[in-house]
């Protein structure tokens, strides 16, 4: 590719790229959400049973 | 789990704000490298990553300090957070990597020196996280983690001078390349706007993940007494 008289053509390795940054991301803050979803539900189990 | 506080509530939205002005400057302000083409982009974000990574690991190791001097259990919740956030990120680093690699270096993967040893220091990481799980007793899980989080540093500075102690073909972003690096690029100005705003963006990102990590940390650990306290009755 050092040979080519232009850029070369990496569009889609960057999209690539960007998809595993930016999905890697969005998966550990949904991870978060889940585990705190998860935590009130418990929550509301203990809260019954305090009842 | 208690209401989200004012500050973090600001936290979000400047991280937010601070990650949109990232994604302009990285895709419409930086130009476009002259060899590589596009796939250079994912340099901002792939050296932003691995500073998170570096930077979630010394404030374990600090954490760890702190436990050992102080005896303050509270401590090892930032420095389990701070971990699970590094593994994060130092994932990212080295997957985003692999993949600039590809069209640059002609390979996915090969054995250089900073690639094997970012990998080392995640599976440091990864194992502190497994090994923390077969320690019931919270005294001595928060002083092992403390001791390993201090030890395990020592893979940070390593990685991060295994391209300027060893023969490599990864580039080094700030100081002399290695003859046989491949995939070196001169920063123009504008790239380097983007390039120090995306490790400002990833800094912010860092402690918006945190605060909100050790909030679930407290909320879980919450939980877990009433569990036992509801099992006691």
């Amino acid at each position: 590719m050092f040979l080519q008289q232009g850029p070369a053509d990496t569009v889609n390795f960057m999209i690539m790229g960007f998809s595993v940054i930016l999905g890697t991301m969005a998966l550990y803050i949904v991870s978060l959400v889940l585990r705190a979803r998860s935590l009130r539900k418990d929550q509301a189990v203990l809260d019954e049973i305090d009842e | 789990m208690k209401a989200m506080p004012t500050g973090l509530k600001v936290l979000n939205w400047i991280t937010g704000l601070v990650f949109a002005v990232a994604l302009y400057l990285v895709f419409f302000y930086a130009p476009r490298e002259a060899v590589m083409g596009e796939v250079q982009r994912v340099f901002y974000f792939h050296v932003a990553a691995g500073w998170v990574g570096a930077l979630a690991f010394l404030v374990t190791a600090i954490a760890g300090v702190i436990i050992l001097t102080k005896a303050d259990r509270r401590w090892d919740r930032v420095a389990l957070a701070s971990v699970e956030i590094g593994v994060i990120f130092t994932f990212i680093n080295i997957v985003s990597g692999s993949i600039w690699a590809r069209p640059i270096w002609n390979t996915w993967w090969t054995w250089d020196p900073r690639l094997t040893t970012a990998t080392i220091m995640e599976l440091i990481y990864i194992a502190y996280l497994m090994l923390r799980q077969g320690i019931e007793d919270p005294d001595r899980r928060a002083r092992f983690g403390a001791v390993y989080g201090i030890v395990g540093f020592i893979s940070v500075p390593l990685t991060f001078l295994s391209i300027r102690i060893f023969r490599t073909i990864h580039p080094v972003v700030i100081g002399n390349n290695d003859p046989g690096a491949e995939g070196t690029f001169d920063m123009t100005p504008r790239m380097q706007t983007a390039f120090f705003f995306s490790l400002i963006t990833f800094t912010f990102v860092y402690a918006t993940l945190l605060w909100h990590r050790l909030r679930l940390q407290d909320f879980r650990e919450y939980i877990e007494e009433r569990k036992m306290q509801a099992l006691a009755t």
